[in-house]
């Protein structure tokens, strides 16, 4: 068995910045989607279901206040979710981007390293205009979504949650062989993160062991993050930042080498 | 340059131990049918592809070892178009001569250039999914360009090309040539083989079954004349029997047609005429590749 091989940054740069011409080419068409979704949840959930969590909120928010900065991390999660297996698997297996790419001194480890990269930055670029939103949505509406300077520690944060889950998304990528399975990881994994991270309501208040599972996911750490950053953090956030960095870490170079094998005969 | 080298698949062996020495400045071919394991070895050469045994150097470098500054040095024209479609022609280079550090300056200038060369100037800012089948293949041979390289590896750069846009690649290939750049392709086409290259090995089922000059491999392996029999099936078989004695080799592709390879072609179908046989065409012809071909891989090609 050969040594895992380890991504060059020069490599995964190039990669980066072709990701970054074709998105300055095609942004705009993108933007919409990852703006209005947010903001539907907002009014809906914040809005509609938060007309009926008057009394009190939870822990002293106003619903819409609560769910503002959990929806910011979940925004984070769609984007390099959708970069990471859509996109991805396009490039692999339709477009032969890949194998075009590896044929120049970029080499396939350089090249997953690179998406990693890729899904990351735009996630922290939809998930910074959203931020934008929020501010002025709550400087217009008089009930403040972001009330904490710490927040500007968000947009970095955005980028390592997009790496997170880029790095989920390419391992799912790299393990199946028809577009179609990606329903499964959407349905199975992503959807209920997305219900059960804290977002709407706290786990905590569930029974055991829903907040102990809910502990082992990831998006539970995003959100944690996200929400203290916004509203000003307790200590406790090196924690969720750590769970964060750790999961990244351990994972990160296994889809790399079973890209790399899919990629190199 | 290569030595012994051998790819297999779990038990499936696409190479059996090939070798090859490929010189500077030359144009080499690999011919042979499909599962000949010739993408393999071209695959190996640009390190997409890892062998499983054996020894294989590329400018010097042995491929083990040496995949990144192997890779910065040869230009590669795959069999499949894999550009990006949706960004424009300029796009395409500026983007490819990013993945070996060219400054952009460089790479704008090589651009104006290379689009010249493969005469796609005025499709500079056209996106690629409007060009024809045969621009793109030019556009591919303009990006495998981008660095300057020593060595360019093409995968069949003409297949699935219209008669006109096969010889305008054809050109480019010997001005490619003709500048001194070694050029490494692979083809299943004998006419590709027969203009292009100045040397070429046959391959069949992972092996190389001949190697030489197009002139010394019909010199080694068929005789000079070619006559083309087309006749009836039944009578093909009596065909087939008359000549077997005379001729020097006889070869059937499909069931009515005979190719027999003679020295003295006259002679034979003087031969012919005389046994009453009943046939439809003869066609007489020098001998080429394609026979050569024929001849060491039998009628498996056909089928």
């Amino acid at each position: 068995m050969l040594a895992p091989r380890i991504p060059s940054l020069r490599g995964a740069f190039r990669v980066w910045q072709r990701n970054v011409t074709i998105f300055r080419k095609f942004w705009i068409s993108g933007l919409f989607p990852n703006f209005i979704e947010p903001l539907i949840y907002l009014a809906a959930l914040g809005l509609g279901l938060g007309a009926f969590i008057q009394q009190g909120g939870i822990s002293g928010q106003s619903y819409v206040q609560y769910i503002g900065p959990g929806l910011l991390a979940s925004n984070a999660m769609f984007a390099a979710s959708f970069e990471s297996t859509f996109n991805t698997f396009v490039k692999l297996r339709f477009d032969k981007i890949y194998d075009a790419i590896i044929t120049t001194p970029v080499n396939a480890e350089d090249v997953i390293a690179g998406e990693y990269l890729w899904a990351g930055t735009r996630a922290a670029l939809y998930g910074t205009g959203f931020l934008a939103m929020l501010i002025a949505l709550g400087t217009a509406f008089g009930e403040p979504l972001i009330t904490s300077w710490w927040a500007l520690l968000i947009p970095p944060m955005l980028l390592l949650i997009g790496i997170m889950f880029s790095v989920l998304g390419t391992l799912f990528t790299s393990l199946i062989s028809h577009i179609d399975l990606f329903a499964y990881y959407f349905t199975l994994v992503i959807t209920p993160l997305f219900l059960f991270s804290g977002i709407f309501f706290p786990v905590e208040n569930f029974p055991a062991p829903v907040p102990q599972v809910a502990w082992f996911t990831p998006l539970y750490h995003a959100v944690n993050v996200c929400r203290e950053l916004a509203t000003g953090p307790s200590v406790g956030v090196i924690v969720d930042v750590l769970w964060i960095v750790v999961f990244t870490g351990a994972l990160a170079l296994i889809p790399v080498q079973i890209m790399r094998r899919r990629l190199i005969g | 340059m290569a030595s012994g080298l051998k790819k297999s698949y779990g038990d499936f062996e696409a190479l059996k131990g090939v070798d090859f020495e490929i010189s500077g400045g030359e144009c080499f071919g690999f011919l042979g049918p499909n599962g000949a394991g010739k993408t393999t070895t071209m695959k190996m050469i640009y390190g997409a592809v890892i062998p499983t045994g054996g020894e294989l150097s590329v400018a010097g470098l042995d491929v083990y070892h040496h995949e990144r500054e192997i890779k910065r040095r040869i230009g590669v024209v795959p069999q499949e178009n894999n550009l990006d479609d949706e960004l424009e022609v300029r796009e395409n280079l500026l983007i490819y001569g990013r993945y070996y550090d060219l400054p952009k300056k460089l790479v704008l200038e090589r651009t104006d250039e290379l689009l010249d060369f493969v005469k796609l100037s005025e499709k500079v800012d056209n996106r690629v999914e409007q060009l024809s089948g045969g621009m793109k293949r030019r556009l591919l041979i303009a990006r495998a360009l981008i660095n300057d390289p020593e060595i360019v590896v093409l995968d069949e750069p003409t297949t699935g090309l219209d008669p006109q846009a096969r010889h305008l690649v054809w050109d480019r290939l010997r001005a490619l040539a003709a500048e001194g750049k070694t050029l490494v392709l692979t083809t299943h086409y004998m006419e590709e083989a027969a203009r292009l290259c100045d040397r070429l090995v046959i391959m069949e089922g992972g092996r190389i079954i001949a190697g030489g000059t197009p002139k010394d491999l019909v010199e080694e392996h068929v005789s000079p004349q070619v006559l083309e029999f087309r006749a009836r099936h039944d009578a093909i078989e009596e065909l087939l029997s008359r000549v077997e004695s005379s001729a020097e080799a006889v070869e059937r592709t499909g069931d009515e047609v005979l190719l027999v390879y003679t020295e003295d072609a006259d002679a034979l179908v003087a031969e012919v005429r005389a046994s009453g046989v009943e046939v439809e065409n003869t066609v007489h012809r020098e001998a080429g590749l394609e026979d050569v071909f024929l001849r060491l891989t039998g009628r498996r090609l056909v089928e």
